[in-house]
Order: C-alpha cells, then sequence, then structure tokens
C-alpha cells in the first residue's frame, strides 16, 4: 500500500530562524560595552592619579618638606573625578545591560509572535516565561558586564604597571613577573574546579532540586500522607547537599584566595624591599635611593594592578550563566526542533475542499487524523504543501475549551477586542447559551473573571467564545464545542452553532453525533477513505 | 525538634561564630597591612637619614607586614568557607521549616496548585533564596563595617579628633542615603516584582490560548502586551540600580576623606614628620577600611529583598492551620455518610442543593457530570481537603481531618517527584514482589524495569502523562487506606487500557470505600453512579 506523495516542504526549516541569541546580544552590546569600558579605563586613571598625588604628599609631610597646597586640590579633584566618573561607569552599565536584555526580549517577543500554533503548542509555556523573564538580563550581564570585567583585566594592571614604571621600572617588572605564576596557578585551580565540579554534577546532580520538587509536589505528598517520611528524607538530602558543595566551595574560593595571596604577597615583598632600600641595608635597583613619597606611591599603587582579576574573578558565575541562558533561549526559539507531522488526510482535503461563504461544516473522523491541524489550516494559521482552496474571512473567532478569557467581568470578556455590541444583544448572546445562570458564575454579565480567567472550566470558556461569536459577526471556527457538556448545554451550544451558520461560515470539529447530522457540509477524516481516494 | 535539627542548628551557630571571627581577623589583618606598611616605610626612610639607619630594628615590622599580608589571605579564605557553610547549614534548617510550613498552608490543598506552574516556583525559590543568603550577603558585612568604623573612629579620636568632623559628616551623608535606597528602592523592587508576576500571568494565560487568539488575530498584541512587562520590571530594577551607584560612587569618597582629614589635622595639631607616622599610620588604615565600605549598596539592596521576599513567603503560610493533633483514623470503614452535604466550589461558595451521600465498601461510586460540575471539588470535600463537614461512619462521626489521615487521594494532575520508583510508590512497608504487582496491574512494569526497576530515578519530564496516570493509580493499588478516592483516573488513557486497569483496581480495592470521577467510564459492574 502507498502512501499519497507529499512533497518534503518544510520552510520553517532554514538556518536564518536561529536565534543566536549570544551574537544578537553582543551587537547590540557593543556601542554600551564601549561606553562602559570608556569610562571604567578614565575611573582607574583616576584613582591611579589620586593614589600617587596621596602618596606624594604623605611622602613629602612624612619628610619634613614643606606643605604643598596645590596637592591636596589635586587629589581632591582626582578623588571626586573617580567617583564621578565611577558613578558614570556603574550608571553605563546599568544602562547597556538594561538596554541589551530589553532589545534582546524584544526580538524574542517578534519571534514569538511569528511563531506558528503547532509550534507555540510544543513550547512548555512555564519554560518560556522563565526563559523570558530571566534569560535575557543574564545574557545582559554575560556581554556587558562580564565583558567589561575582561577587558580591564587585560588593561587595567598594564596601566597599574605603566604608573609604576614612572617610579620604578623594576616595581613594575616585578608585579608583571608575578602574574604569569599567578595565572599558572588559576589555570591548575581551574582545571580542578572543573574536574571536581563535574564529578559533583554526575554524582549529585538529584540532589541539586530536592527541595523545589518537593515543593513543586507537595500536594501529591500529602494525597498519599507521606508528609512526615519525605520532610526527613528532605532534610537528609539537603545536608548531603551541603557537605558535597562545600567540598567544590573549598577548592572554588581557592581562586579568590590566589589572588587576595599575590595582592597581599606583592605588598609585603614591595614594602620590605623598600624598607631595606630606604635603610640602605641592601642595594636593590629600583628600589634603592627613593625618596619616600616614591616608596608610598608604589605601594599604593601596587594593589590596584590585582583589583582587576579580582572583579574578574567575582563574575566568574556570570559567565556560566550567562553563556546557559544564551543556549536556552536559542532552545526555545529555535524552530527546527518539532518538524511538522504529515498528514495524508488533511492534504488530501485541502485539495477537494471548497468552503461556501455560509453554512456549517463539520470536520470528523477519530483522534490523530489531524482536525485540529485542519482548523488551523483553514484558519490560515499555519501553512503546509498544499494551498488552502479558499481561506476563511480573517480574523474569526476560535471556540474551544482553551478560548481566551480577558477582561475582568463576563460583559468585559464577551466584548473584548469586537465592536461594542448593543446591552441587549449583548444580554441575548450570553443567556442562550447558560452563562446568565451558571451557578459556578454568579452575578450574571458583571460575574468577577480572575487573571485571563484562571476562576473558568474550559465548559465556561467555550461557552464564552460562543458568546463573543454570537455577538460579533464574524467566521467561526469550534474545536470540540460539545465534548464535555451536559447535554442541556451541548444542545445550546448546537443550537447557536447552527443559527450562526445561517448567515456566516461556522466549520466545526466534532465527534458529537448530533452535530454532525445538523451539517451542510461533511468532511470527513479517516487514514482509511483518504488512502482509498488517493489510490 | 529532632537531634538531627538540634546538631545542624548548633553546627551553624558555631560556623557563623568562625566566619564572624575569621572575617574580623581578615578586616583586621587588611587594615593593620596597610597602615603598618606605611607606617613602616615612613620609619624607615626617616631612619635612612641619620646614623639611625644601623640600629633600626627591621625585622619585627617587618615580619608583622608578612603576618598581616598571610593572614589577611588566609582569614578572607576561611571566612568565604565558613561563612558559605553557616549560610548553606541554615539554609537546610530554614528550607525544612519551609517545607513543612507550606505542608500546612490550605492553599496546598484548594483548586490548583499555583507551585506546580514552573514560573510561580522559580519566582518562589528566588525569594527562598534572597532569605536564605540574606544574613551572608547583608548582615555580616554590615556588622563588620560598623564594628571598622567604630574601631577606626575611637583610634581617630585620640590620634586626630578634627579629623572626625567631615569623616562623621560624611558617614552621615552615606546612612542618610542608605537609608533613602532602601526606601525608594523597595518600592522599585516591589513594582519590579509585581510587573514580573503580572507578565507571567498574563503570558501565560495567552500560551494556553494560543490557537483561539492567533485565529482572532490577538496573539501578537497579547504575546507582546504580556512579555512588555518584564520588560518594564527590567527598567524599574535598572532604576534601583542607578540609585545604588550613587551611594557607591559617594562611598568611594571615604578613603580618601579620612586619609586627608587625618594627615591635615595631625598637619594642623603641628606634627611635623616623625609625629606624622603615627596618624600616617591611622590615613592608611582607613584606606585599607574603605575598601570594606565598597559593597554597601548591595547590603542595602539584599536586605530590602529580604523584606520583599519574607513578606511573599509569609503570605503562603500565614494563613497555616495548626498540624492537626494525630487524629483518630479508623483503619477500615465500611460506610461513610452524610444525610445533607452542603456541596461547596473551590472558593468556599455553597453549590447546589443538600446532597445525601452513603458510600460503601465495595461499591464504589462514580461521580459523573459535565465539566465544571463540581466533582474534583466533592472528591476533596469527601476527603477531608476542603471544608469542615463531620461525615458519619460505622465508627462515629469523621471530622475533615480524620478523613485526611483515612484517605488516599489520587488527583487528577497527580505529580511524580524526582526520585526512585519505589520512593514514588508511597509504600515503603510494601515488599518488592508487591510493588511489581502494582505495576503489573497498571501496566507499567516492563516501562518500569526498562527506566532502571524500583531504585531507577525517575522525574516528571521523562514520563508521559499516561504513565504519570498509570503510575498514580499503583500509589492508589498500594495504598493501605480505607478511602480511596480517584480524580479523573482515566484521563490520559486509551479508553481500553483505562477500563482494564480501572477494573482491576475496582477488584483490588473492593473491602475499601471507592469514590472516582469520570467523564467515559459508566460500564463497570457493581458501582454506583451519582450524577452531579
Amino acid at each position: 500500500m502507498e502512501q499519497p506523495a507529499l512533497p518534503e516542504h518544510q520552510p520553517e526549516r532554514c538556518a536564518e530562524d536561529a536565534f543566536a541569541a549570544l551574537d544578537r546580544a553582543r551587537e547590540l552590546g557593543a556601542r554600551g560595552l564601549a561606553h562602559l569600558l570608556g569610562w571604567q579605563l578614565a575611573r582607574t586613571a583616576l584613582r591611579l592619579t589620586a593614589s600617587g598625588f596621596m602618596a606624594w604628599l604623605f611622602g613629602h609631610l612624612i619628610m619634613g618638606q614643606d606643605f604643598v597646597p596645590w596637592l591636596v586640590v589635586a587629589i581632591a579633584v582626582a578623588a571626586a573625578g573617580a567617583a564621578l566618573v565611577g558613578l558614570m561607569a556603574d550608571r553605563a552599565q546599568a544602562l547597556a545591560e538594561a538596554e541589551v536584555s530589553t532589545r534582546l526580549r524584544d526580538a524574542a517577543i517578534t519571534k514569538l509572535q511569528t511563531m506558528p500554533a503547532r509550534l507555540l503548542q510544543a513550547l512548555s509555556a512555564g519554560g518560556v516565561t522563565v526563559g523570558l523573564q530571566r534569560h535575557p538580563e543574564a545574557v545582559a550581564s554575560l556581554v556587558i558586564g562580564h565583558r567589561a570585567a575582561s577587558r580591564m583585566m587585560a588593561i587595567g594592571p598594564l596601566m597599574a604597571a605603566a604608573v609604576l614604571a614612572i617610579v620604578s621600572w623594576q616595581a613594575a617588572l616585578l608585579v608583571l613577573v608575578l602574574t604569569p605564576v599567578m595565572i599558572l596557578f588559576f589555570a591548575l585551580v581551574g582545571q580542578i574546579i572543573r574536574s571536581r565540579a563535574d564529578a559533583q554534577e554526575q554524582a549529585f546532580s538529584h540532589l541539586a532540586g530536592q527541595f523545589a520538587d518537593r515543593i513543586r509536589t507537595l500536594p501529591t505528598i500529602l494525597a498519599n500522607d507521606a508528609l512526615a517520611e519525605e520532610e526527613a528524607k528532605l532534610a537528609s538530602r539537603l545536608d548531603a547537599y551541603v557537605g558535597k558543595t562545600m567540598s567544590v566551595l573549598r577548592i572554588a574560593f581557592l581562586n579568590a584566595g590566589l589572588i587576595d595571596f599575590f595582592a597581599s604577597l606583592s605588598i609585603a615583598m614591595l614594602a620590605v624591599f623598600l624598607g631595606l632600600g630606604h635603610l640602605k641595608l641592601a642595594t636593590i635597583p629600583g628600589f634603592s635611593n627613593l625618596e619616600l613619597w616614591q616608596s608610598l606611591f608604589i605601594l599604593m599603587i601596587a594593589p590596584d594592578y590585582f583589583a582587576p582579576f579580582r572583579r574578574f574573578s567575582e563574575q566568574y558565575h556570570a559567565k556560566a550563566e550567562g553563556l546557559a541562558a544564551a543556549a536556552a533561549l536559542d532552545r526555545l526559539l529555535g524552530t527546527d526542533h518539532a518538524p511538522a507531522p504529515r498528514l495524508p488526510a488533511v492534504e488530501w482535503a485541502l485539495a477537494e475542499l471548497s468552503l461556501p461563504d455560509h453554512g456549517l461544516v463539520v470536520v470528523s473522523g477519530p483522534s490523530g487524523t489531524g482536525k485540529s491541524t485542519l482548523l488551523r489550516r483553514l484558519a490560515g494559521l499555519e501553512s503546509g504543501s498544499t494551498p488552502s482552496p479558499s481561506t476563511m474571512p480573517q480574523p474569526c473567532i476560535w471556540i474551544a475549551p482553551d478560548s481566551f478569557v480577558g477582561g475582568s467581568t463576563l460583559a468585559e470578556a464577551i466584548t473584548e477586542g469586537l465592536e461594542a455590541p448593543d446591552a441587549i444583544r449583548l444580554h441575548e448572546a450570553a443567556a442562550s447559551i447558560g452563562l446568565l445562570d451558571d451557578a459556578l458564575l454568579p452575578g450574571g454579565l458583571s460575574a468577577r473573571i480572575i487573571d485571563g480567567g484562571t476562576n473558568l472550566s474550559g465548559g465556561q470558556r467555550l461557552r464564552v467564545a460562543l458568546a463573543r461569536a454570537l455577538v460579533s459577526s464574524r467566521a467561526v471556527i469550534a474545536d470540540e464545542p460539545t465534548a464535555k457538556l451536559d447535554p442541556a448545554t451541548a444542545e445550546a451550544v448546537r443550537r447557536a452553532l447552527l443559527d450562526m451558520a445561517r448567515n456566516r461560515l461556522v466549520i466545526v470539529a466534532s465527534h458529537d453525533p448530533a452535530l454532525i447530522a445538523l451539517a451542510d457540509r461533511g468532511i470527513a477524516l479517516s487514514a482509511a477513505s483518504c488512502l482509498e481516494t488517493a489510490a | 525538634m529532632t537531634d538531627i535539627a538540634t546538631t545542624r542548628s548548633a553546627t551553624a551557630r558555631k560556623f557563623w561564630r568562625y566566619a564572624g571571627t575569621f572575617a574580623l581577623t581578615a578586616l583586621l589583618c587588611g587594615v593593620l597591612l596597610g597602615g603598618l606598611s606605611a607606617w613602616f616605610l615612613g620609619s624607615v626612610a626617616l631612619a635612612g637619614l641619620t646614623a639611625a639607619a644601623y640600629s633600626f630594628n627591621f625585622h619585627v615590622p617587618a615580619a608583622f607586614v608578612r603576618l598581616f599580608a598571610v593572614g589577611r589571605t588566609a582569614a578572607r579564605y576561611g571566612e568565604r568557607l565558613t561563612g558559605h557553610h553557616a549560610a548553606l547549614t541554615d539554609q537546610t534548617t530554614h528550607r525544612v521549616a519551609l517545607f513543612e510550613a507550606m505542608a500546612a498552608a490550605p492553599a496546598v490543598r484548594n483548586a490548583g496548585w499555583q507551585l506546580a506552574d514552573q514560573a510561580r516556583l522559580a519566582d518562589y525559590l528566588d525569594d527562598v533564596e534572597d532569605l536564605d543568603f540574606a544574613r551572608l550577603r547583608a548582615d555580616l558585612p554590615a556588622a563588620l563595617l560598623a564594628a571598622g568604623l567604630i574601631g577606626a573612629s575611637i583610634a581617630t579620636a585620640f590620634i586626630a579628633p578634627i579629623a572626625l568632623a567631615p569623616i562623621a559628616a560624611l558617614l552621615i551623608v552615606l546612612a542618610a542615603m542608605a537609608q533613602r535606597l532602601g526606601r525608594t528602592g523597595a518600592g522599585h523592587w516591589m513594582q519590579a516584582r509585581g510587573l514580573r508576576r503580572e507578565g507571567a500571568q498574563r503570558f501565560g494565560a495567552a500560551m494556553a490560548s494560543a490557537v483561539p487568539l492567533q485565529a482572532e488575530r490577538q496573539w501578537a498584541d497579547h504575546c507582546a502586551e504580556a512579555l512588555g512587562r518584564f520588560s518594564q520590571a527590567d527598567e524599574a530594577e535598572r532604576t534601583l540600580r542607578l540609585a545604588q551607584s550613587g551611594l557607591d560612587a559617594l562611598a568611594t569618597l571615604l578613603g580618601p576623606v579620612a586619609a586627608i582629614g587625618v594627615f591635615a589635622a595631625a598637619w594642623y595639631g603641628g606634627a611635623r614628620s616623625e609625629a606624622l607616622l603615627i596618624p600616617a599610620f591611622l590615613a592608611f588604615s582607613w584606606i585599607a577600611l574603605a575598601e570594606a565600605a565598597q559593597g554597601a549598596s548591595r547590603m542595602v539592596v539584599a536586605t530590602l529583598c529580604r523584606r520583599a521576599a519574607k513578606a511573599e513567603i509569609d503570605r503562603w503560610t500565614a494563613t497555616a492551620t495548626q498540624a492537626a493533633a494525630a487524629s483518630q483514623s479508623p483503619a477500615r470503614l465500611q460506610a461513610l455518610q452524610s444525610s445533607a452535604l452542603q456541596r461547596r466550589t473551590p472558593d468556599g461558595r455553597p453549590l447546589g442543593s443538600l446532597l445525601a451521600l452513603a458510600l460503601q465498601a465495595g461499591r464504589p461510586t462514580i461521580l459523573t457530570g459535565a465539566s465544571g460540575a463540581g466533582k474534583t471539588s466533592l472528591l476533596k470535600q469527601i476527603a477531608g481537603w476542603t471544608g469542615q463537614d463531620v461525615m458519619e461512619s460505622e465508627t462515629g462521626p469523621l471530622s475533615a481531618a480524620d478523613r485526611r489521615a483515612a484517605a488516599t487521594f489520587c488527583p487528577h494532575d497527580a505529580a511524580i517527584l524526582a526520585d526512585t520508583v519505589r520512593a514514588n510508590l508511597f509504600a515503603p512497608s510494601r515488599s518488592d514482589e508487591q510493588l511489581w504487582q502494582a505495576l503489573e496491574a497498571v501496566e507499567l512494569a516492563g516501562r518500569i524495569d526498562g527506566a532502571g526497576g524500583l531504585d531507577g530515578w525517575i522525574t516528571q519530564d521523562i514520563l508521559s502523562l499516561g504513565e504519570a496516570q498509570r503510575l498514580n493509580l499503583a500509589r492508589a493499588w498500594l495504598s493501605t487506606k480505607p478511602l480511596i478516592l480517584l480524580d479523573e483516573p482515566t484521563e490520559h488513557l486509551r479508553a481500553d487500557q483505562g477500563l482494564r486497569i480501572l477494573t482491576r483496581l475496582i477488584d483490588r480495592l473492593r473491602d475499601r470505600i471507592v469514590v472516582m470521577s469520570s467523564h467515559g467510564v459508566s460500564a463497570l459492574p457493581g458501582t454506583v453512579t451519582l450524577r452531579l
């Protein structure tokens, strides 16, 4: 037996549809990053200047030289300048990160707005919500904050070394020589951290989310009367997790410890060398015959050499989080993960079909033959290999248990986004399908709708959508409108659909024999009939 | 409080003490390192001018400089390690207590568990973490900074009292700014939180109706409108960060102002050359101390985040009912009835007329009715999850709490715990053989065998909806409770498979009282149907 031949045509699968969050964010952040780096460089320069002048002033005063008023002015200007420029740098960072985050989210929104329903339905709503809430921010702080810190790690120490070289190139050389040693240690420690963390991840990843998991599943735990056991288990697992986490942290904190060590060591070494030089107990080139202000200058500038390293090491988690967030956004918004299913019955039905401009068209057939897909194709929400012969008038009203319910009252929910109908028509529409005497929705047309209809059942949502259709004059698509309704309401729904079909097009997918019997035209989707006809 | 919990909090206290000691040591070493190095260089420079150079005791201060350098490094490492250990240990205590408190919150038993939603859960976890780490991020550094400032101020009062004027002025301005940041920042933070929650809720609603909205050509607007709130929230947070930067910028002035102030005060007090060495010590100590003030705005923000998080979490647990005293639950029940049960909607309003309910062991009751007729609500009422109804049994009246203890309730959206299959079956007293029997009965044995057997680790994501539902039915199969309530037991199952499993389950539970809600199943022999 042969399947009807369908051309392999999947318009969603092309390279330009990859979201590429990281590249996008880099591009968006380039200007902001440049500004930020500019301000940070200026801040470093001014800080170094202020420190240098302070060393000069204090050195002169201690050595009994005259007070130099302009030095105080210079220090004040440099320190205030550094504070002001620092303020600008912080602001530039906050603004740049917010900008990247917002524009990245805008790009993601554009992507979602044009995503076909089939792909949207494959996404987890919670996952997309969490992702679009947090991920853009994480990516932004990677491409702005982390990148700036890594650039500053390259430039900042060199600036400090250059300033040191003004008084003693040998001292500058000393701190420069310490750096490769420090980096070597970094690499070693980094290696250990990674291997430890990997081992940890494999062995104990299941412990990490236990609290979240038990909060999520709390009703189930209560339903099975297992609270006491689960609480004890949670406590012991959290304890175990603390132990394992600490064994990783012991290594991870070595990184910060190393920077502290080298910064402290350099100060101690410089102080001792410089002290020996002043006492003329040893003649170390570059450390002897210095004025006090020069020694103090070296002592004050040297820590600034190490500061950028520390700032960078504080950012290590920003990198991991940002990369993970970018990858997660790509995964969420990349559209190549859900190829369109091949539904021969749908293609065949579309090829045969011509839609009347009014009347009740009922699509029937067993589950899985593509009734919903056919409805989406007819509504123009998806494209496929066979073009729809005559598309529905747009936009239409979609009636289903998952119809959208907006507004804060029933009246608002029915009229939202429609031309305001007159009060009588609205009242009649709501009354005709039992929305006004529903015990679970008291208050008639002013019944309260909470947070997008979380207080409504699927049946109620469906009837609200039906009322919307009744007060508008748009074409109607209904997906299983009578399933899960009590017989009286189901009859009212059938009547309403038939009533609307008198002057507009109503397309319904249904299992309901009573509804199928009312159809002006029936489309029976079934794999078998489709193959017969195609043969 | 159990022994383990007592040990745990003792451990936490011990680690907080260590962390405090290490932090203080690190700060002291850092401050002294800065001061001593400057004093030392000044001393040797002055000594180097004269013959005193040869008698100058060079080794003692040099040794102290090295000691402070090494001490600062070691103490910082110790501070980080013990601080995190203390915070993590507290976190365990706190989370276990929170788990217990959440279990007592009425919201858990009401309709729709909100924290089953990924977005709500993520927000909740952020709050819990803000609470867990506030002590490490805010309290410890703030206490340390305060101690350092007090110490340095006292030293300044002795050495260069006039310098206290500019220092105090700056500190007062900083404190006022911090307070203002705390106040306005809390507003921005609440605004950001509110917008994020609203955005998540609206987007969730739009996603659930994506197809109908697309058909009405409204999807794009709803999507942008909901998600735009996240960007508005980012803007509110940006405003907070901008406010932070002002405080931080001013805090960088503390070092230079204090150092220059001390030096100037000493100079105008007549101190020259050697007499300036002690002020130099103090001035450089201030510079080192001021480093600790750099993170001032972060401490303020951590504090205001904690406050917001606490308010939010208290909202869940504030209405918690006291854990009921061990209720009398009969091991066996033959009949359970209520002559006039007032059914209620999930939000507590009366629903329909009074219902005469007579449930019997061996005669399963099937609740039918249209979507929204209140089947689940009635099951929860019978289970004692909602309402305060008292029902009659042959052993006497049973309150809601009694029925809770006597019932296994299988909600239709029962969750899978991230744990072993064995743990997920909630039947610690049953043998492996019995567990496998249960899995056979719900036609899940093969799947579980493939996933690693009873001790294989499963999560919600790796089971399909149908598999999760069948595992849920296995829990009912293994239950020893006399009252079994099944909400839509055949949902997500193929009709024939659902009927097979349900027939076996009812046979197995023939000595219990069984009530189930269902749309489809009515052709079960020996059952009573109750139409709502």
